[in-house]
């Protein structure tokens, strides 16, 4: 007699996906273990955070409970935290749509879980009965009537995760969220149409993470990893050129009204990496696209490809100064002179400017559980507060990433990172753009 | 708070290797639950088959119930102990599975004077859970190698299920993960306005698999495995002349949207040559062409390609290595790998990816693993190997096992073999993407 879960592999895959790479174990069956409360409990208690699923004639229904479920049988009501979902199936994805719950009443026959502001459902494991407050059958997106029967209860043990509220919210909602950045970006047009595309700049140390930023971004918008930017591994730049890299909206799909410009690396060096005469010119937009650098000779205006007038469009409207987050604290002297000597070109041209620190590893401490604003943990960090005070980069222009270099798959709370960064440099782009004067 | 097993990945894969290729689900754990017997049969009652696991300072035993524990019912139980690296195991036979639970209090004095009671003499294993102590008969601890008349005090005790690593449901979940693979290889579809078909460029070390690859690759779209002589092989089967396979649909005899090509092996000293390479990834290198370890090709060779268009281009350039000896390279392959490496990327910006084969023969590595390779213990620290080596990106490592002796499709292989197609693709539509810019 096999105790199998009735949840299918795939379906595990994308829950197990959604909780950053979680296992899961079954702990009780309702067809096997006894459809009681009593039953449940005597299996379930004191396992840690559990996943349980109810599967509806057509759907299925999912809360995510964190911490121990209690051993007291017996009546209850106290705070509990619990996320609860629903498994939507569109074409060969799944989605999991969810809601946050932060209370749980236990009595003899029934399961109650609610959250402050109203939203409520209950389980009565011995009618096989659920019910569910009909917003959140709405917000769940499930087609079934408010009260319904079901055909399966299984409880899982989640492992793997943390037992953080604040973190497994994030990554129970990164995906909506991420969802609602992708809308915003593919919407987005720069301020007032001065230019149809908006031209950022990465600028950085060898190894930072310029060229994989941009695979990043490339990725979350094809939904899989990519590498259109080559990305080496040894101690020297590999861009060598001046790229121009577009983001299509898929691979069909149109060209996002962005343009990621990637340099050679900075490197402490006189003449190693990119050389400081270059900067003036790629920030007006002299510099053609796939220019081989030279780092002892800058381009000069007698070059055949070089841009004598270039307009609006060609220039350069926001840097991102590309920081490896994990050296920062130990930049050279030199390097980091290199740095405010290029800053100083930079404010004289005007340019909109963030910093971006990468290698992040720790993605899910970056923002707070809501997905819209830095924590305070991450604005009081070192190495925040170092740039702050280099470059007089504002806290809310210090962006933070962890690109995609060892993952096989896409994960929610990362591509977040990545689009709220991206959001933030076309924000900085469009108050360059509505600072200029009248007449550019 | 986190209930997590004390057994390492390398043990509790041991043990279900052992016990028949099984996965484990932790039910109970005494540290957590407590250690009360009653605790312990509430959670692991009719849960399938379980195996009990006791921690003391020096070993890991335990005992293996073969079919559902059921409250008293009789079932197969097998002793074991988990050494460094063995398992050692005894039959017990049938037997009610409580006996091997002691749940009375005993006073301490007992075991003071070794006056043991075995619930039944015949099993000769018994956990005092209670105390913390677990006592075996002379028997079993000749048996299973452990001192006479054991009885050793015990830190843990842990219960899991004992399911099929590769049950029904994951199996079924492959098939139809497999039938999504196939139909998006299918379909695919470079971008059209540029070419109808990418070339994937296989480069590897002489019998790392390449050749072996492609016939796997042309198996799983054929329906059944193929193992064509391919042409360009010298009589020991090792590739001596450049080709290119397109991929025929095995229902309707359609050439699929990509294009194998193999080459001959890389070698420290013979081998293709560095400059061939160049012009295999121009485009000016045409099929059956016979390779020459010592010169390269010239534009005075017949059949030499002199303006190719992007359709003769490669477009994704994957590394094939074979996954047990790759570490074994010599430093004179790596360095020769690393200017392939170099010139590839600086001069002609080709996406490059690493292939490992042979994935099965990794240590514990079995075919239920597949679906969930890259989760693996022993794969994460290869490809790691493998990065650290070669400088490939981790994700741009990608591992499959070839199909070499069998006669019919294994859904698992075709999942890896797909999956890594699909990766190469992506590479390619990338690489085109950075052309169409400057067109």
């Amino acid at each position: 007699m096999a105790v199998t879960p009735r949840l299918t592999w795939l379906e595990e895959k994308s829950l197990r996906n959604l909780l950053g790479n979680a296992s899961l174990s079954l702990l009780y069956k309702g067809s096997v273990h006894g459809y009681s409360i009593g039953d449940m409990f005597q299996r379930c208690s004191r396992q840690g955070t559990t996943m349980t699923m109810i599967y509806l004639q057509e759907e299925t229904f999912g809360v995510l409970m964190l911490g121990h479920i209690p051993t007291i049988a017996d009546g209850f009501e106290k705070p509990h935290i619990s996320f609860c979902f629903s498994l939507q199936r569109k074409g060969t994805v799944i989605q999991i749509p969810t809601s946050f719950l932060n209370l749980l009443k236990v009595t003899s026959d029934c399961l109650e879980f609610s959250s402050s502001d109203g939203l409520i459902f209950s389980v009565y494991p011995e009618k096989n009965l659920l019910s569910l407050h009909h917003l959140l059958v709405k917000q769940l997106g499930l087609q079934s009537y408010s009260s319904s029967q079901f055909l399966e209860y299984e409880v899982f043990r989640v492992e793997g995760i943390k037992d953080d509220p604040d973190c497994i919210k994030m990554m129970m909602t990164a995906t909506q969220h991420r969802r609602k950045l992708l809308a915003d970006l593919r919407d987005y047009k720069p301020h007032a149409d001065l230019v149809s595309n908006i031209r950022i700049l990465l600028l950085g140390p060898v190894g930072s993470g310029k060229s994989s930023f941009f695979n990043s971004v490339k990725s979350v918008f094809h939904d899989h990893i990519t590498h259109q930017a080559p990305v080496g591994s040894d101690n020297i730049s590999i861009t060598e050129q001046y790229r121009m890299y577009s983001v299509r909206n898929g691979k069909y799909g149109q060209y996002l009204p962005f343009t990621l410009c990637d340099s050679m690396g900075l490197d402490e060096t006189d003449d190693v990496g990119l050389c400081l005469d270059d900067i003036p010119y790629i920030l007006k937009g002299c510099v053609p696209d796939r220019y081989q650098f030279n780092p002892c000779n800058p381009i000069t205006p007698k070059h055949p490809n070089f841009i004598t007038s270039p307009s609006l469009k060609d220039r350069i409207h926001c840097v991102a100064y590309v920081l490896d987050i994990n050296s920062v604290n130990n930049l050279s002297s030199k390097m980091a002179a290199k740095l405010k000597q290029i800053h100083e070109e930079v404010l004289n041209c005007g340019v909109a400017h963030v910093a971006l620190f990468t290698k992040v590893n720790n993605c899910d401490e970056v923002l707070q559980n809501n997905l819209l604003n830095m924590t305070r943990k991450m604005t009081s960090q070192s190495q925040v507060m170092f740039i702050n005070k280099m470059l007089g980069i504002p806290l809310s222009n210090i962006l933070m990433v962890g690109n995609y270099a060892s993952e096989q798959e896409l994960n929610p709370v990362k591509d977040v990172l990545i689009l709220s960064a991206l959001r933030q440099m076309l924000r900085a782009a469009d108050d360059f753009l509505e600072d200029l004067p009248d007449d550019s | 708070m986190a209930l997590t097993t004390r057994l390492t990945w390398l043990q509790e894969k041991r043990l279900q290797n052992h016990f028949g290729g099984k996965q484990f689900s932790l039910l109970y754990k005494a540290s957590v639950h407590g250690f009360s017997a009653k605790n312990l049969f509430q959670k692991c009652c009719n849960q399938g088959p379980i195996i009990i696991v006791i921690y003391s300072e020096n070993d890991v035993t335990g005992a293996y119930v073969q079919h559902s524990y059921q409250e008293n019912r009789e079932v197969p139980i097998i002793l074991f102990v988990l050494q460094e690296t063995e398992i050692l195991e005894y039959k017990i036979g049938s037997h009610i599975p409580e006996i091997l639970i002691y749940d009375r209090y005993l006073p301490l004095s007992d075991f003071n004077q070794k006056r043991l009671d075995f619930k039944n003499p015949s099993a000769g294993f018994c956990i005092y859970l209670r105390h913390k102590v677990v006592a075996m008969s002379s028997k079993v601890s000749e048996e299973l190698g452990l001192p006479e008349n054991c009885t050793a005090s015990f830190q843990e005790c842990e219960v899991f299920r004992c399911e099929d690593l590769l049950d029904k449901r994951k199996q079924e979940g492959v098939i139809k993960l497999r039938r999504i693979l196939l139909s998006e290889m299918n379909t695919y579809d470079p971008n059209e306005e540029m070419v109808h078909q990418i070339r994937i460029l296989l480069l590897g070390p002489i019998g790392a698999g390449k050749s072996s690859f492609i016939n796997s690759v042309k198996s799983v779209f054929r329906g059944h495995v193929t193992c064509q002589s391919l042409v360009g092989s010298d009589p020991t089967g090792i590739s001596t002349k450049y080709r290119t396979y397109s991929i025929k649909d095995g229902n309707d005899g359609r050439c699929l949207s990509f294009i194998l090509c193999d080459s001959l092996g890389l070698s420290e000293k013979s081998g293709l040559c560095v400059e061939d390479i160049v012009y295999i990834l121009k485009g000016h290198i045409p099929d059956r062409y016979q390779f020459n370890s010592m010169e390269p090709i010239t534009s005075r060779h017949p059949n030499y390609i002199h303006s190719p268009s992007l359709k003769d281009r490669i477009h994704c350039v994957a590394f094939v290595f074979d996954a047990s000896s790759v570490e074994q390279l010599s430093p004179e392959m790596v360095a020769k790998i690393k200017r392939i490496q170099k010139e590839c990327l600086f001069d002609i910006g080709v996406v490059q990816m690493a292939l490992l084969t042979h994935v099965d023969c990794l240590d514990l590595i079995t075919a239920g693993d597949f679906p969930d390779i890259y989760s693996c213990v022993p794969v994460k620290l290869k490809l790691e190997a493998v990065h650290r080596k070669l400088g490939f990106v981790l994700s741009d490592i990608l591992v499959v096992s070839n199909y070499v002796s069998e006669w019919e499709l294994n859904p698992l292989k075709d999942f890896l073999i797909l999956s890594a197609l699909r990766k190469m693709s992506w590479a390619a539509d990338d690489f085109l993407e950075d052309l169409e810019i400057f067109q």
